[in-house]
């Protein structure tokens, strides 16, 4: 590769690094506009905005909601996920092409479509709009994700573990638990994360399956029929650096989990 | 191994903390339970969150709001959840009653039971649309209307005092319109009811006005910059001068007056429509107790009128509301008296003959 | 004393290391339990069973059952079902498709769309994961993914709206280009397919980054050497031996891409012009409007996304055969 397109590919690297930053730049930047609207010119600036985030119950209660509703949703996708998972892994049967295509069916549904669907189910299934929906929308919508990843390291699994393990006696549900389960551990943490920053940005899944107590997405949607105000751009940007510190903390705790085993 | 235990005990920390999230009460509690509370569906900032703190803490009733954001999907939800509703409380815009009586989602209101009803302007609490099959259906609590809203850099009033202007070469690819509302706006323009309650006889004459104002808008779609839906994008496009004019509901248009951004707007000499927001109570509401005394208690005082102007720069129908707003609010929500006269309301009585016709045309104008 | 605690826990968790009879030894000679699993592992195909029970359920149930009620609500003829009246089974919803030219035009223009903006963030993000799997030393690669990946996760909404700041009359844009000189009146960005296109490929570049990246990653760099060392040009290498091996992630990218861009509907409508109405819009409105229009929308939504399934499988199909050509 010569020097002229080296310097260009990371030119077009840099080039794209922009392309995704400057919006978010401009998002930072507006949430500290003295003022009800986001736009140039700033005449003036103030804290205002991000110091009202902390003062705000409906917020932070919309945001504790968002955080449990990911998290549930979460435990839920990778427990299915990774049953799944293994179960398709490395196993040839019949009917394995059809279950591989159905598990990945949720992905692969176009956002709005899927909401409905969930909805006109949820109701023929009698489960209530509110959390639980939600919850279960989210689950179902991020087992995909789960699976494929949580496959990618399977298919690594050195064989000869398993069989060492049950060679010395264990059972196949401890020889799981004991070897495989710890080995996956770095794909479910990664699966994981994938899953909570899905559902924790969810807007239509939430809005049509959610009850009385709104969602971050949900509220933010509201507040925008009173305008887009600096004050929404604050509460995107706190609960950006909020998702950005979980998936770096994810990150290197998941790099050290790989070193350790 | 160390920095192993060290996460461990980072995560087991932030369990508990999730854990913690979850056992407090505000996510676990069952919305809807019986007792003391409400349920409203309503807009961002319809209900002011001072009034909400002190009906709260005076009648220990708890008011739980779902937010939304159009009368069709407010419909969708209510028709999915009858014959027995969560919701008490409900935002419907006058000239939408007649969808949800006739859907028998509506309980009529028993004025009576409502000592400070006479505190609403009798313009809104008796006008013609407020009364069908011989009863009241909602508490008017705020008033909209279709205005030309536009930069005052840019255009003049002379140029704002006419709808033509909209459609100007002058102004080619600077305007904006909600193209359902535009097509009622246009009907008046040609000199038809753009309620179509005169046509309901003869749908032939309906179809064909819809298709001369359909063509019309299809003849003009070189001119215009944008097709929205929300308030919040046509005060985007005013902010970022994508726009200079364009129609818009007075709502957001006062909220951006309210900032200072340089905005005017008029009530065209064709003429304009009005709505009226009410808040109406659903059909064998969980709490109709509630409900009385919710409503009630939000129409005491003019204070609580101008409280939600404020947040929403639509216009109070509170008697004296405006006496406690600022000179520029006051500004924001007030029209000279020879542009009020061109106003009427929307009328539902033609709605589904009318939006049957109208709702392909708007997909049509879409898809030219 | 704490530390001593988790510690131990710990060893749990880890592969055994030395003999422990801790936990998982007691657990393993407890009757009930050795008992359960006997039961259970009786034979290989019962062991095959009940470990296959959860997943068929689960797929049959909680996936293909959202999309098995829709397709029934699409073909009645009102939902929700009135109190009073009957429901019946039609296919008005679906003929109704194909008897309204209406609707054709922004069937094909979303299918246009798709298809041109999976193209571009293809161009787009091809030399950028290239760049990462290949130039970056791997010390710093993750840091540099997940730079690109964060802000993929603020809201659709929020970021919507900071690109019409972006592109506006009075946006960022115009405004550096009038301090270079360069402008005298504002170029107007937004409300074309240009201002959609930034939008929308914001939203697809992590779904093709990704797989192209994994694909890029597995490339051994010797290949690539011994193509140099027999005297193939920068291009020729790329030509030859890069872009065929990574054929596969090309197109699961692709794939994954064109399907999901079918159904964007808050990014088109904030940022697309008059002449841009997309699919996904006309299906939304049946279910704003009023709750009748259920059917047709449940219809139309069956019809999109049939359509879109057709096509990245033809597209997978002929990527295939594609592979297969290359390796003869």
């Amino acid at each position: 590769m010569t020097r002229g397109n080296r310097i260009l590919l990371s030119c077009t690297y840099w080039a794209f690094v922009a392309y995704v930053f400057v919006p978010l730049v401009l998002m930072v930047l507006m949430g500290f506009k003295d003022s009800k609207f986001i736009g140039f010119p700033i005449r003036s600036y103030t804290l205002e905005w991000y110091m009202g985030i902390f003062e705000n119950a409906e917020v932070i209660s919309a945001f504790a909601y968002s955080v449990a509703i990911a998290v549930l949703s979460t435990l839920i996708s990778v427990f299915v996920g990774t049953w799944i998972a293994v179960l398709l892994e490395g196993r040839k049967f019949w009917g394995r092409a059809a279950i591989f295509g159905l598990t990945v069916l949720p992905a692969l549904i176009p956002g709005i479509i899927s909401a409905i669907a969930f909805r006109i189910y949820a109701r023929y299934l009698g489960i209530e709009p509110g959390m639980g929906a939600i919850v279960w929308s989210h689950a179902v919508h991020n087992v995909p994700f789960v699976v494929l990843v949580v496959m990618a390291r399977l298919s690594t699994l050195p064989k000869s573990q398993i069989e060492a393990a049950r060679d010395l006696g264990a059972d196949p549900l401890i020889a799981f638990l004991r070897i495989t389960l710890p080995y996956l551990i770095p794909a479910i943490m990664g699966a994981s994360i994938f899953c909570l920053l899905l559902s924790f940005d969810d807007f239509v899944r939430s809005f049509f399956l959610g009850g009385y107590e709104p969602t971050l997405p949900v509220l933010i949607f509201a507040k925008l029929k009173s305008g887009m105000s600096p004050e929404i751009n604050a509460i995107a940007t706190a609960a950006l650096v909020l998702t950005a510190v979980v998936g770096v903390w994810a990150e290197r705790f998941t790099r050290r989990m790989n070193k350790e085993s | 191994m160390t920095k192993l235990i060290l996460n461990r005990r980072k995560l087991l920390t932030t369990a508990a903390m999730t854990g913690a999230a979850l056992a407090s009460p505000a996510y676990l509690r069952r919305a809807h339970a019986q007792g003391g509370e409400v349920n409203i569906w309503t807009y961002n900032d319809f209900v002011p969150a001072a009034f909400k703190e002190q009906f709260e803490a005076e009648t220990g009733i708890k008011i739980n709001i779902r937010l939304v954001d159009d009368q069709g999907k407010q419909f969708s939800l209510l028709a999915a959840e009858a014959p027995n509703p969560t919701v008490d409380i409900m935002t419907v815009a006058g000239h939408r009653f007649l969808q949800f009586i006739d859907s028998d989602l509506l309980a009529p209101l028993d004025t009576d039971r409502m000592s400070n009803w006479g505190n609403i302007n009798p313009t809104f609490s008796e006008s013609d649309w407020a009364t069908i099959n011989g009863h009241k259906w909602g508490a008017p609590i705020l008033s909209g209307m279709e205005v030309l809203a536009y930069n005052t850099d840019y255009v003049t009033p002379e140029e704002a005092e006419t709808w033509d202007t909209l459609f100007s070469e002058k102004y080619k690819g600077q305007t904006a319109y909600i193209i359902q509302d535009m097509m009622s706006i246009v009907m008046l323009m040609k000199g038809y009811d753009g309620n179509m309650v005169e046509y309901l006889g003869d749908p032939e004459k309906a179809e064909a006005i819809v298709k001369e104002a359909r063509d019309f808008l299809i003849e003009k779609k070189p001119l215009v910059r944008k097709y929205y839906d929300g308030g919040a994008e046509v005060q985007q496009m005013f902010v970022n001068q994508d726009i200079m004019l364009g129609h818009s509901w007075n709502g957001p248009a006062a909220a951006l007056i309210n900032d200072g951004f340089p905005l005017g707007m008029a009530i065209p000499k064709e003429g304009s429509y009005g709505f009226v927001y009410t808040f109406n109570i659903a059909k064998n509401c969980p709490n109709p107790d509630n409900a009385y005394t919710f409503l009630n208690a939000i129409l005491a005082n003019p204070e609580i009128g101008a409280a939600m102007t404020k947040a929403s720069g639509f216009i109070s129908t509170y008697k004296g509301a405006s006496e406690y707003l600022t000179d520029l609010e006051k500004k924001s929500t007030s029209f000279p008296d020879e542009q009020l006269a061109n106003l009427q309301f929307f009328r539902a009585e033609a709605n589904e003959m009318k939006y049957g016709f109208v709702d392909p045309a708007v997909e049509a104008i879409k898809a030219a | 004393m704490t530390y001593d605690a988790s510690a131990r826990e710990d060893r749990g968790a880890v592969p055994a290391t030395g003999s422990d009879r801790t936990f998982w030894g007691r657990l393993a000679s407890w009757a009930p339990y050795r008992a359960l699993v006997q039961l259970a592992t009786a034979t290989p195909r019962r062991q095959f069973l009940i470990l296959a029970a959860l997943p068929v359920l689960w797929v049959l149930t909680q996936h293909l059952g959202p999309m098995l009620q829709m397709l029934r609500v699409s073909l009645t003829d009102a939902y929700p079902v009135a109190a009073g009246t009957e429901q019946h089974f039609t296919f008005d919803n679906y003929l109704r498709f194909f008897g309204d030219r209406l609707f054709w035009m922004p069937f094909f223009r979303t299918l246009g769309f798709a298809f041109v903006f999976t193209l571009c963030t293809l161009v787009l993000t091809y030399p950028v994961a290239y760049f990462l799997a290949r130039h970056v030393s791997p010390k710093n690669r993750m840091l540099l993914l997940l730079m690109l990946l964060i802000p993929f996760w603020v809201g659709e909404i929020v970021r919507t709206y900071a690109i019409m700041i972006l592109l506006g009359n009075t946006g960022a844009v115009n405004l550096a280009l009038k301090w270079l000189g360069l402008i005298d009146r504002p170029i107007p960005f937004m409300y074309t397919s240009f201002s959609m296109g930034v939008g929308i490929v914001y939203l697809t570049a992590l779904y093709m980054l990704l797989p192209l990246y994994s694909a890029l990653e597995k490339l051994p760099k010797s290949l690539n050497e011994a193509a140099a060392d027999l005297g193939a040009g920068a291009w020729t290498r790329f030509r030859r031996v890069t872009l065929p091996l990574t054929i596969e992630g090309i197109s699961s990218g692709c794939t994954l891409v064109f399907l999901i861009s079918t159904g964007f509907y808050a990014t088109p409508v904030l940022l697309g012009g008059p002449s841009t109405t997309v699919f996904a819009e006309t299906i939304a409105g049946f279910f704003h409007v009023a709750g009748d229009e259920w059917p047709t929308g449940a219809a139309f939504a069956v019809i999109m996304f049939l359509a879109a399934l057709i096509l990245t499988t033809l597209f997978q199909k002929f990527m295939t055969g594609l592979r297969k050509g290359e390796r003869k």
